[in-house]
């Protein structure tokens, strides 16, 4: 196995992709008691339309189908279900769909071995029947109501519709009560064959392990099946301009909810950390909790905790998000918007650049206390095409120069959104 | 992992965690008191103010530039209800000395200064907190409790929990109440700061690389400051529970899906009973195995959340599902006959084993997060007991079917809550 060190975080990880295309990264942790294993295929919820390797014609698939499959691949032919099984060993089992990627987890203190039998067993024999989906619309149907009632998510939601013109990421992971309806078995074994190979896998596990016996296990456990060549993916032309600069929506809330929205290029593999890390430092920079704009803002009663701050990014869209409540968010949308001309005009204070700096590297090097949070990451990077490591060596090589250069570039004016939920 | 728990003076104590397991060491500070209508308020304003400035640290930005400094060093605070008692909670997490890239100052020892000086060193001007403070943290915590019904779950879950508990002190909401916030000063605040310093409960945990730290903190001098005392605060013993008639509550509010929260008493006879009810729970609605996710969700696809959680302080469970508003009655027919199942034993042995291996897994993993350690630790000093890892495991280990029987015959309902939207017609409601 290749084996990648880290010595600012003092942690390895060893990584080996097998001849049937899987790759598997394990990263051995001393002295704790819970293990991680996750799966991960490079399919999530931007995935609907696509040419089948082998075939010349395009398939496209409703709305909320990786979502859909991630809740189906539980059920078994046995009639028992998975998730059953799992918790019966007294692990934690879960899993979630993304934009980008679906996973299938669990966490375990003791049974690993067992838990990891069943994980991927279940990963790679699909059963789906008429009536088992036919029942699934029902729960999915209830997530979805939940969802509706989340102001949070809809804010979120309507600001990725301010900014995208075709990309899917604008559309809900679970896809719509009307979507779902047109889901069939023959559509879920489709995007499975497809999508569930293992070229278009990958395996993270953590915990107290010796990566090279633990590969093994790993597979004894593989049935046979051949990598498949390239899945093309279809998405849309997107332009670069944004649709349009504000939304607004009214729901029951005590205080309006706001997300601003900068939509923005995906960076080349190589730069993609740099950016990513460029992009956290000015953001704590424009509105963090040490900055003097948040210290004016939250004195005058227009913020009343430091909006959350993000740069979601996959291999094809990027975008920064600032989220939090304002009773006034037009006001902090125009503030932002003040703040980083002013800031584009002056040259970077040294000072606060590194003492931010030194922030967001102990942010990272808290990354690596939980087990589970370090497989999640591994897994989530990879398929950004990262190795999650590289943010703390750039990290200690980052400059000035460079953050200025993102500013005046990534935050223009002209591609940010305000969306908005008001009082009803 | 070892611990140690050493009293600095009378009712104020230390509680060392030291492991290596960990890139970071966390500092926590609880003030501990019985709760009362006349303190919440009070509380609540408190914990917001003193994150605002301390003497040496007088604004917010300050200290965020300080704890920057540190390698992102993070405070929080907190409030929380711990069976009668509310708990001011304070913490401090930063990144140990070996994974700082340039050796420089004792990130850990700062870290503890800075901490109990934001709790024990606050801004004062004209002996009264800070104007300015005051008024703006009036503002946030009117905004927090008017915002509680933000999140719908959340909200049906408090509402079933201050209908049980009607005038009594868990009725009360952490965050308090607006018509007593308004009448606050900064001075009497103050004036109440300096007693309750005074008379609380004082837990400081520290887990990470630490080794006799009792000398740094018997030499600081806000720690020197604090008086002893013979600390008020509520041991959470056997709570007894009365008869109650079973009530339904159904109220309206702008929502997509009903929420449905359904208080439960557990009557107990002793102690040890409460672990009997850590499986009672786990196989009624703990688990995706359990009656509530299998019946409600996977069964009857009636919801996507159905589940039930065991408030050991207060001897009560709360299940909760999230509905399609026309379910209502069949739901909560589905749910009666689980709770009827329960106490007539329908539940397997491969449940019980099912459950346990859940419950113990949970355990084990205590040790491998640090809040949830210390949290651990905590709950051991409001009880006034001390349970190690290994005897909890054996403790759920030997726990029999006719025990988690007879705690199901000690199950009542003491409150259905029911959150609806405001525009279904009432047939069929």
């Amino acid at each position: 196995m290749q084996i990648i060190e880290n010595l600012k975080v003092q942690e390895k990880v060893y990584v080996e992709k097998l001849e049937n295309g899987l790759t598997v990264m394990i990263i051995p942790k001393k002295g704790v008691q819970k293990k991680y294993a996750i799966i991960g295929t490079n399919y999530g919820s931007n995935d609907s339309k696509f040419i089948v390797p082998g075939e010349d014609k395009e398939t496209e698939v409703p709305k909320g189908v990786a979502h859909f499959l991630e809740h189906k691949m539980f059920e078994q032919e046995s009639g028992l279900n998975s998730l059953d099984t799992l918790t019966a060993l007294g692990v934690e089992a879960n899993a979630y769909t993304t934009n980008d990627h679906t996973a299938y987890l669990f966490e375990c203190t003791e049974n690993f071995y067992p838990a990891l039998d069943e994980l991927m067993d279940y990963i790679q024999h699909p059963y789906f029947t008429d009536e088992n989906v036919e029942k699934e619309k029902g729960i999915i149907g209830q997530e979805i109501m939940m969802y509706d009632d989340y102001p949070e998510w809809k804010v979120y939601l309507n600001a990725l519709e301010a900014m995208y013109y075709e990309h899917p990421i604008k559309l809900d992971i679970t896809g719509t009560i009307e979507t779902i309806s047109h889901i069939n078995k023959e559509i879920l074994y489709k995007c499975y064959n497809t999508f569930y190979n293992p070229s278009n896998m990958v395996m993270v596990v953590c915990g107290d392990f010796e990566p090279e016996k633990l590969l093994e296990e790993i597979k004894k456990r593989l049935i046979n099946k051949e990598a498949n060549g390239e899945i093309k993916r279809i998405y849309p032309k997107e332009k670069e301009d944004i649709v349009k600069n504000k939304v607004e929506e009214k729901m029951d809330v005590s205080q309006p909810l706001f997300v601003i929205g900068i939509k923005d290029k995906i960076a080349d593999t190589k730069e993609r950390v740099r950016k990513h890390i460029a992009v956290e430092i000015l953001l704590n920079m424009i509105i963090g909790k040490s900055s003097k704009l948040y210290k004016e803002l939250y004195e005058e009663g227009l913020l009343y905790a430091t909006p959350s701050l993000d740069y979601e990014f996959s291999k094809d869209y990027a975008h920064i998000l600032i989220t939090g409540q304002s009773p006034k968010p037009e006001i902090v949308y125009e503030k932002i918007k003040q703040q980083v001309n002013n800031m584009k005009n002056t040259t970077i204070d040294s000072q606060e650049f590194n003492r931010i700096k030194k922030r967001i590297y102990g942010e990272y090097i808290k990354e690596y206390n939980d087990v589970s949070n370090i497989a999640r990451m591994f897994l989530a990077d990879f398929f950004k095409e990262i190795n999650s490591f590289d943010y703390l060596e750039e990290m200690l090589i980052i400059n000035e120069q460079y953050v200025d250069q993102v500013l005046k570039s990534v935050f223009d004016d002209t591609k940010m959104v305000l969306s908005v939920i008001k009082k009803s | 992992m070892r611990y140690n728990g050493k009293e600095i003076k009378k009712g104020i104590k230390l509680h060392e965690i030291e492991t290596d397991k960990f890139k970071t060491n966390l500092i926590a500070i609880f003030l501990s008191m019985p709760i009362s209508k006349e303190t919440v308020t009070k509380n609540a304003l408190i914990s917001a103010v003193l994150r605002r400035g301390s003497k040496n640290m007088p604004t917010q930005e300050k200290i965020s530039q300080e704890l920057e400094e540190m390698y992102g060093a993070s405070f929080d605070c907190g409030l929380d209800k711990m069976g009668d008692n509310h708990i001011l909670k304070f913490y401090l997490e930063s990144i140990n000395d070996n994974f700082i890239p340039q050796k420089s100052e004792n990130i850990l020892k700062s870290g503890i200064e800075k901490i109990l000086e934001i709790v024990f060193n606050p801004l004062v001007e004209n002996d009264a907190f800070k104007k300015e403070y005051v008024e703006q943290e009036k503002e946030n915590i009117k905004r927090i409790i008017e915002g509680k019904s933000d999140n719908k779950a959340g909200y049906a879950l408090e509402r079933c929990i201050e209908e049980m508990y009607k005038d009594k002190p868990y009725g009360l909401y952490k965050y308090g109440y607006i018509e007593d916030l308004k009448a606050i000063t900064p001075k009497e605040l103050y004036d109440y700061y300096k007693l309750m310093i005074s008379q609380c409960k004082i837990d400081i945990f520290i887990s990470g690389n630490v080794k006799n730290l009792k000398e740094i903190l018997e030499k600081n001098e806000n720690i020197k400051k604090l008086q002893e005392r013979d600390a008020k605060y509520k041991i959470n013993k056997l709570e007894e529970k009365e008869d109650i008639e079973e009530q339904e509550i159904i109220e309206e509010m702008d929502v997509v899906q009903g929420k449905i929260t359904i208080g439960l008493d557990v009557h107990l006879k002793n102690e040890e009973q409460k672990y009997h009810v850590m499986l009672y729970n786990a196989i009624l609605g703990g688990t995706a195995n359990s009656k509530m996710f299998q019946e409600v969700r996977e069964k009857a696809s009636l919801a996507y959340t159905a589940s039930s959680s065991y408030v050991k302080y207060k001897s009560n469970i709360f299940i909760k599902c999230g509905i399609e508003i026309k379910n209502y009655k069949k739901t909560m027919e589905i749910i009666r006959k689980q709770l009827e199942d329960m106490k007539n034993g329908i539940f397997t042995d491969e449940d019980i084993i099912n459950a346990k291996n859940g419950i113990i897994s949970g355990i084990k993993g205590i040790a491998d997060e640090q809040d949830t350690e210390i949290t651990y630790f905590f709950g051991q000093e409001l009880t006034d007991s001390k349970t190690s890892l290994d005897e909890y495991i054996k403790k759920i280990q030997k726990v029999t079917k006719e025990e988690i029987i007879e705690i199901a015959k000690a199950v009542t309902i003491n409150t259905i809550y029911f959150l609806k939207d405001n525009k279904t017609s009432k047939e069929d409601k």
